[in-house]
């Protein structure tokens, strides 16, 4: 038996469950099928990068647009926590990452421009210290390094873009005799050599050549590398770089897997661990029991057997339709796998999608999800609340156009945030003080 | 103006036009072939896979029969490496007439068309996921083929024996001098530019497009368009083809090939080549024909749909002089509308283009007072540069089974269909791709379930540093690439490809950015979309 039982493992859940758990000591438990999407996006937290969408502009003042928004769209996951929250929850996350010794800067007053993979410059909120140097808005000229024998980053592509915008770069493919004899050269392969020292030293020597051999290559004041300078050891391994090479040094995110996003992952799994809260993933929530209206427990599908999970509150964090919590079929029906809560999708197959895959107000059906009270609730048509002990966050509600928006790590991290708090004092305001701590 | 001059110019790059090109290049004529897009654009490249025995067609129109089963055998031989020898099944369903089985059966003797009853229970030995109320199975040595290798190895062929193939060329009009046609005015969509092609003799392969190219000089040929859409399966769940034993009609056939299976097709009259949908209810159609053969395929996940557009030549007059076969249309406009010089050849099947090459090169000697033999039946076709020549069918491990021997799995730019990075550079260099979706149709790249998800940005990446070319115009393409990818999608994204599809935005949006990389949003070379779907249009009667 749990007090707080939570659904789903991705930023949104995870964030909800360490909340939970730090400002009680009520028992915190998160099951999830497998990890969110940490795992795939890039290890930075956008919290509004374009708007309105039809502004090709990246936001430069995210609390300014912030504000407009909230304005605009009243039944927006942001307009729900409000900008305090937000800046809250921003401030929260920054603090835990500081203390786990990967600091990630930046405010609402401001986005980064941070290089990516392909060579654009996305507007971020947060940036990991190990991104930041990379930032767009400085022209200090850049040299972008790859390694030969890997498949997912290509300087040259980087470099061509960002000097097409202003920021003087170069490419250069280093070769290194440890990924030459390995057959799989992917993002966390490299993640894992990268904190060997040997293999550190040896690339500091062989990019110390290369910048010796050519003036041209030499005139590079910042060294963006793909997104793997280590994993658990990220912020010490680029602190290192940066001495040894004497630049400034700053990743860039890139394909998934996503090295930057895992770190994160870690981080919150660590924090939850310590504040008493418990995470097993591997269980798929299929289905939610009740009585007199009142959720009692869910069950995940095990081997052999389903396997119920009592509680007395609930948090559905299961991440919309990219995370697998909304599934559709050929007919146009949509459906939330667990609760079967009423979701927003649009009348009929054909308004799903617009023509352009890149259209800038993005595709309808990725707006759907569910819809929630003020106090993150899942409402029914009438507004009222379905169970009174279920909640829900991230990715998951509607209303919000996260990719699109560039909002998709804000939305959850914010409302994560904001529900894990609500959760906890509802409890207790309904005497869930008589529950046993753990 | 650039200007060329050659003995025959043959318009369109199907299998059609490139068997023309080889056939022609095979006798020894000088010969120039424009495409305006890349070879296989057209239908040959939209098409259902299936090297057909010939069973289809055995009650409906046995000369048809007779044609396939005829160049089924000859396909075997002379391009093993882009068929695969599944065997068909024609099976009664419990909603077919079980007594069609004998008229197939005895059709099948009378054209000739190998073909044996098996058992119920042999063929879910074979087929376990097939229907078991299943009430009869014939066996009949249907394949699946590879349109876009085979079409490859013809233009190789053609080309190695000096025929100029100019893919992204297409022809504005006919040169018409007096009664006689003398080449064409082509656009070069490359470098935007125009080239007139001077030619003896002018060959219209352009299938369903026919009717355009020739009413450029007045002359009426009328086909029309008949629409099939297909749907691909993300999993290969036979390793059969499976057709309905019926009269055909829609959605009665699966086809495996490579990694999927094939499920197709309907067949709706559309205006024009250019301009049809994806209609929601043809979709539809063909889940609900397919769950008839394969319970519980409604369910699966789809990978991506497409149609293609049968040209279906409609006589105009009565005097009309039709060289006829049923299969297959050539019209001599000299002895037809008294216009010489040029000929038309539309209509068949992908798996007769061969003769149908044939004949129309019988046609063009006769034309330019010559006799050659036409050599197509004997000649093997070469392999494409850089790949192992073998000389056995295509089997499903086989790129697996190549990269393990090259080690090359750690070089993997598209996982999904297993394309190295060595294929993605030959295609690019030697392939001379002009865009990526060229380096698809050459190695499979981005075929597979993440339709580009993870294969585009490396694919870009290659690209910039081969072609040496503004960054910009690597950004148009990466862009084009992802819309052309998005065209096929659209039509069956729900369940698990949506997902997918939501993974790939996250990717190429959030990720990347790459909706504000410099340069134009898309290009004259990027795909041209399917219209958009209208409400529940219904099927014809
Ligand atoms: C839905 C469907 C499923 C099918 N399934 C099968 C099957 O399973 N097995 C089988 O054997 N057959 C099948 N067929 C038939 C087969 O696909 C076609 O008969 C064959 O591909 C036709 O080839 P083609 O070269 O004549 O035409 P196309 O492949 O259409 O070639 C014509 C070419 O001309 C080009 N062109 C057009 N206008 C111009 C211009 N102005 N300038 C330059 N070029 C131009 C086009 O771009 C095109 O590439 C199917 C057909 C359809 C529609």
């Amino acid at each position: 038996m749990s007090n707080i039982l939570i659904i789903g493992a991705g930023l949104a859940g995870l964030v909800a469950g360490w909340q939970a758990a730090a400002s009680s000591t009520r028992r915190v438990r998160i099951l999830s099928k497998g990890w969110g999407a940490t795992h795939w996006h890039s290890g930075c937290i956008d919290v509004l990068g374009y708007y309105p969408l039809s502004n090709e502009q990246p936001v430069e003042v995210p609390l300014e647009r912030l504000r407009l928004l909230i304005a605009n769209e009243p039944h927006h996951p942001y307009a729900l926590t409000g900008l305090e929250k937000i800046a809250e929850a921003l401030t929260a996350l920054q603090t835990l990452c500081q203390a786990a010794a990967y600091p990630l800067h930046g405010s609402l007053e401001q986005n980064w421009l941070i290089p990516t993979a392909a060579g654009a410059l996305r507007p971020t909120c947060l940036a990991p210290q190990t991104m930041s140097a990379g930032d767009g808005r400085s022209t200090a000229p850049m040299l972008i390094v790859g390694f030969a024998d890997t498949v997912d980053f290509y300087p040259h592509l980087i470099a061509a873009n960002l000097t097409q915008q202003g920021i003087p770069a170069q490419g250069l493919l280093l070769e290194m005799p440890a990924l030459q004899a390995r057959h799989f050269n992917y993002p966390m392969t490299l993640a894992r050599l990268m904190e060997q020292s040997d293999f550190r030293a040896e690339m500091v020597q062989r990019l110390k050549k290369q910048l010796a051999a050519s003036p041209a290559l030499d005139k590079a004041e910042r060294l963006g590398f793909p997104a793997v300078l280590g994993l658990d050891n990220a912020a010490a391994i680029h602190q290192e770089l940066e001495e040894k090479l004497g630049r400034r040094v700053f990743e860039i995110p890139g394909l998934p897997p996503s090295v930057a996003g895992i770190r994160l992952h870690h981080i919150l799994l660590k924090a939850i661990r310590q504040a008493g809260g418990e995470v097993y993933d591997g269980l798929e929530v299929v289905r939610a029991e009740c009585a007199d209206d009142r959720l009692m427990q869910v069950v995940t599908e095990n081997a052999g057997r389903p396997r119920p999970h009592r509680a007395d509150q609930f948090v559905l964090a299961t991440g919309g339709i990219l995370g697998g919590g909304i599934v559709t079929d050929y007919a146009g029906r949509g459906r939330e796998v667990v609760f079967n809560l009423p979701i927003t999708l649009p009348h009929s197959r054909l308004d799903w999608f617009k023509q352009d895959f890149l259209d800038p107000g993005g595709h309808p059906i990725y707006q759907s999800g569910i819809r929630v009270n003020h106090i993150f609730q899942p409402v029914n048509g009438e507004n009222q609340p379905i169970y009174p002990n279920l909640y829900a966050a991230g990715t998951t509600l509607a209303h919000a156009e996260a990719i699109r928006e560039r909002s998709f790590e804000g939305i959850a991290l914010t409302t994560g945030y904001t529900v894990g708090q609500l959760v906890i004092s509802n409890y207790l305001a309904q005497g869930g003080n008589r529950g046993q701590p753990h | 103006m650039r200007t060329m001059q050659t003995e025959v110019l043959v318009i369109g790059g199907g299998a059609t036009g490139a068997g023309v090109g080889q056939d022609l290049a095979l006798r020894g004529f000088q010969c120039v072939l424009v495409e305006k897009r890349d070879l296989t654009h057209g239908t040959t490249g939209r098409y259902h896979g299936l090297l057909h025995s010939g069973g289809r067609y055995v009650v409906k129109d046995p000369k048809a029969a007779e044609e396939c089963i005829e160049e089924n055998r000859i396909l075997r031989r002379i391009m093993p490496h882009c068929l695969e020898d599944t065997g068909g099944f024609f099976v009664a369903t419990p909603w077919d007439d079980p007594a069609f089985g004998d008229k197939f059966m005895a059709g099948c003797q009378a054209t000739g068309v190998p073909c044996e009853e098996i058992s119920i229970a042999q063929m879910l030995r074979e087929e376990p996921l097939l229907n078991p109320q299943i009430s009869r199975c014939f066996r009949v040595p249907d394949g699946s083929a590879d349109s876009f290798l085979a079409t490859q190895c013809v233009g190789e062929s053609a080309r190695l024996h000096g025929a100029h193939i100019l893919t992204y060329h297409e022809v504005k009009h006919l040169l018409r001098q007096g009664d006689k046609v003398i080449g064409a005015v082509c656009h070069d969509l490359v470098h935007d530019e125009d080239v007139t092609i001077y030619a003896d003799m002018t060959v219209n392969a352009s299938g369903a497009w026919a009717g355009q190219i020739a009413g450029t000089i007045g002359v009426e040929v009328r086909v029309m368009a008949g629409k099939g859409t297909m749907v691909a399966i993300n999993h290969r769940v036979l390793n059969t083809v499976v057709n309905r034993c019926k009269m055909p009609a829609d959605g009665d056939i699966i086809v495996p090939i490579h990694t999927v299976a094939v499920i197709g097709t309907t067949d709706v009259r559309v205006p024009d080549p250019e301009h049809f949908a994806i209609e929601p209810w043809e979709v539809q159609h063909m889940l609900d024909e397919g769950e008839k053969l394969i319970p519980g395929l409604k369910n699966m996940r789809m990978l991506r749909a497409w149609a293609g557009v049968r040209p279906l030549y409609q006589e105009t007059a009565v005097a009309d002089t039709r060289d006829v076969t049923r299969a297959y249309t050539l019209l001599d406009h000299e002895k037809r509308d008294g216009v010489s010089g040029f000929i038309t050849i539309t209509g068949g099947k992908w798996t007769t283009y061969r003769q149908m090459a044939q004949v129309t090169v019988d046609r063009v000697c006769e034309k330019l007072n010559t006799q050659r033999e036409c050599r197509t039946a004997e000649e093997v076709l070469p392999h494409l540069p850089g790949f192992e020549p073998h000389h056995q069918y295509h089997t499903l491990g086989a790129r697996l089974a190549r990269a393990e021997a090259e080690k090359g799995f750690g070089e993997l730019i598209c996982e999904c269909e297993l394309a190295t990075k060595q294929d993605v550079e030959r295609a690019i260099v030697q392939g001379q791709a002009k865009t990526i979706d060229d380096v698809r149709r050459d190695v499979r790249l981005g075929m597979g379930p993440c339709q580009g998800g993870f294969c585009t940005l490396r694919v870009a990446g290659m690209w910039h540093s081969l072609k040496q070319t503004p960054v910009e115009t690597t950004n148009v393409t990466l862009r084009d690439f992802l819309q052309e990818r998005w065209k096929g999608l659209m039509p069956v994204l729900w369940g698990s490809q949506l997902k997918q599809e939501r993974l790939d935005e996250l990717i190429y949006l959030s990720v990347l950015n790459v909706d504000h990389l410099p340069g134009e949003k898309a290009s004259r070379l990027g795909p041209k979309m399917y219209e958009p779907g209208t409400e529940m249009t219904q099927p014809h009667g």
